[in-house]
């Protein structure tokens, strides 16, 4: 029996015994006790005229004395009903009202609605763990893309917020432990539409705890992970978690990309984020003397991009300790590394701020980021500035300091765990693309601008096979050619391309970056296009329709019907396609 | 010895009891059909079963199954005399009688249901 249920019978065992034992004592009474009709005969009130007495009476309804007026006896036997049985049903009445301010109750009732709601979910839902920032953006990119989520979160009042929050679909929710495998599964981890469990704690270890769960409960789904300590992640690598996404290691990702080229930063901007945000404009990344302040696990990690690079560094850090450990590497010689915060103007003159190409604020404090980004553009207007951001109230002040690149962790993260799962592919293009000359970058760039016009483009993926793609594997089946160049044609205006832009091919182990108009399509391709949703959908009558992939391949219309073909087919003296199976 | 135990079963025979007191005489004759009887087998019927509230164990969501349906033949039993008597004005005619002692045969029915899984229950508890 449900939990719910079985507490509320538990509780009204008590009151319910009541109630019938007052009901029937009154109704006994006022069947015995004789009254008088208006003839003036002995009249006795039968069980069902006593319980309809008795229930007016009982319920404070009160029609009056029906079909007779009572005697006194019978009214002497009325008070007491009136007063027994209205105590009764309050006694009842308060009985249910306690139990529903119960907070015992209250949880229950919540559980087993969310367990219910979860049960019922017959699409295929992500279980987002923690719904702190990064939880409340991918929430937001997941329904947007019209995809079911579950939501299990500890705190209470971060919850309360994805309830204000007016997201385009119904996201179950439950104030839980992730930590707990009880809590896990009501959330629905052992559920066969349950396609991804998503660990974004705070804490690395519930994360830990959260794929080690999901793993041993549900082997078969992927499992991101965040982490921010190397030890957590090799830790959660050996037990199989898909993906562990890093917010030091994503960030030197997007530096390494920026210093790379400015086209291929912005490639990787525009491809990840939101579909139909405003496009950002590109960085141009400045080599010279790069100042970095904080040398914690971000200011680390850039350090040894920088290094790389050949670029002359100058470290300002007030830890001590962190500079014994910095000298103990033969290959930190040439580099400086100052004791301080680098807020002060002076400190940071001594690191050669006047002339300095780039400055990184890398404390793990806003308020010092801050001032050293003030600190740094008083000395220097033109220097490159990157801003490590900790907290998500700050956001209005790291915008308005005009910093070139922001690692906004949380956001970071929500945007490579939406590429996960809804682009996969983009993922291998980003990868092939940082081992493209900035040339090729430029050039995707203005191919994907021509595109985009606007706003961020909308990515998609087709996959060749009878599922997904009917019109185009019959056709291949029949042994036609099909081109990319065939299923970006427009197939409903004349002789016209779809503003789109093929991004990759895959073929087995076969990667095609870009590929041209004239590459043939086979069976099991995997192909990924950028473009806007509308080309998306206008798309898929190609791939779709029979008819439409006849007429970008010709540009005629064909006649349908067999008749009708086979007269087309007589006047224009075509022969029947040949059909190898 | 459990006073709980005590008063439940005793509620759950008399139950029994009554209501075979109630079945007990000619199909269709009135006069063996007391409705004080009656009265009372609908009152601890509805007693034992809201007794058995609450129990999640397996043999209490048997016992409570089988009492609900005591309390439905027995509450349909009330109505068709009421029917007879008040509604239709026909008074209790043989072939009402005999429906609203074959309505209470059921009754009984699932009543020796509920006492032979009580037995049955206490015979697997030894101690």
């Amino acid at each position: 029996m449900n939990e719910v249920t079985s507490m509320l019978l538990r509780r009204m065992r008590a009151p319910f015994l009541l109630l019938i034992c007052v009901y029937s004592i009154s109704i006994l009474g006022m069947v015995l006790i004789p009254g008088v009709d208006d003839d003036g005969n002995v009249w006795h009130m039968s069980i069902f005229h006593a319980f309809y007495f008795v229930s007016y009476t009982a319920t404070t309804i009160g029609f009056g004395e029906i079909p007779y007026t009572l005697t006194d006896a019978q009214r002497l036997w009325a008070i007491i009903i009136v007063y027994t049985s209205v105590t009764s049903w309050f006694y009842a009445l308060g009985k249910i009202i306690t139990l529903i301010q119960d907070k015992t109750f209250s949880a229950a009732i919540v559980r087993s609605r969310f367990s219910r709601n979860v049960t019922k979910i017959n699409r295929p839902f992500y279980l987002i763990c923690g719904f702190g920032e990064t939880g409340s953006a991918l929430v937001k990119a997941l329904t947007e893309e019209h995809l079911h989520t579950v939501v299990i979160e500890k705190d209470p009042v971060n919850l309360s917020e994805l309830k204000l929050n007016e997201l385009l679909m119904y996201v179950p929710s439950f104030a839980g432990d992730a930590s707990n495998p009880e809590h896990l599964e009501l959330a629905g981890i052992k559920h066969k539409m349950c396609r991804g469990v998503i660990a974004v704690t705070a804490s690395d270890n519930i994360n830990l705890k959260i794929a080690i769960t999901s793993k041993l409960l549900h082997p078969d789904v992927p499992v991101v992970c965040r982490s921010e300590y190397k030890e957590d992640e090799e830790n959660m690598l050996s037990f199989g978690t898909n993906y562990i996404v890093n917010p030091f290691d994503t960030f030197a990702g997007i530096f390494e990309m920026a210093m790379h080229s400015p086209s291929l930063h912005l490639i990787y901007d525009w491809l990840t984020g939101v579909p139909n945000t405003k496009l950002t404009d590109p960085v141009y990344f400045k080599r010279g003397h790069w100042i970095l302040c904080g040398f914690g696990r971000f200011g680390k990690v850039l350090f040894k991009h920088l290094r790389d690079h050949d670029l002359s560094i100058t470290i300002i850090d007030p830890d001590k300790d962190l500079l014994t450990e910095f000298r103990k590497d033969p290959e930190n010689e040439p580099y400086d590394f100052i004791i301080g915060h680098g807020t002060d103007t002076e400190t940071l003159t001594q690191a050669g701020m006047i002339d300095a190409a780039g400055i990184i604020a890398g404390a793990d404090n806003d308020s010092n980021n801050l001032s050293i980004i003030m600190t740094a553009k008083a000395i220097n207007q033109d220097v490159f500035i990157v801003a490590r951001q900790n907290l998500l109230i700050n956001h209005k002040l790291y915008d308005a300091t005009h910093a070139h690149l922001i690692m906004r962790h949380r956001e970071m993260l929500a945007r490579k765990i939406r590429v996960i799962f809804l682009a996969p592919l983009l993922l291998k293009f980003l990868k092939l693309a940082k081992k493209q000359d900035p040339e090729w970058a430029n050039i995707t760039i203005s191919r994907l601008s021509a595109t985009a016009s606007e706003s961020r483009p909308h990515l998609w993926s087709v996959f060749i096979n009878q599922d997904q793609t009917p019109a185009i594997a019959m056709a291949l089946s029949h042994g036609r050619k099909i081109n990319i160049g065939h299923i970006t044609q427009d197939p409903a205006a004349n002789d016209t391309k779809l503003n789109c832009v093929p991004l990759l091919l895959i073929r087995d182990d076969q990667e095609i970056l870009l590929p041209e108009d004239d590459i043939e399509i086979k069976a099991f391709d995997q192909i990924l296009f950028c473009g806007t949703r509308d080309i998306k959908l206008t798309m898929r009558w190609t791939l779709n329709v029979k008819r439409s992939l006849n007429y970008v391949m010709t540009l005629t219309e064909e006649p349908e019907s067999y008749i009708w073909r086979k007269l087309y087919r007589y006047f224009n003296k075509l022969e029947r396609r040949k059909t190898p199976r | 010895m459990n006073l709980e135990k005590v008063i439940f079963s005793f509620f759950m025979i008399l139950a029994l009891t009554l209501n075979f007191g109630f079945f007990y005489g000619t199909v269709d004759q009135a006069d063996h059909h007391n409705i004080y009887e009656l009265f009372a087998v609908i009152v601890v019927n509805l007693i034992a079963t809201v007794l058995k509230f609450g129990d999640r164990s397996q043999m209490g969501a048997m016992l409570l199954a089988t009492s609900l349906v005591a309390v439905v033949q027995l509450v349909s039993a009330a109505i068709v005399w009421t029917f007879a008597v008040h509604v239709q004005s026909t008074g209790l005619t043989p072939a009402a009688v005999s429906t609203i002692v074959s309505l209470s045969g059921g009754a009984v029915l699932a009543n020796i249901i509920s006492v032979i899984l009580l037995m049955i229950e206490a015979a697997m508890l030894r101690h």
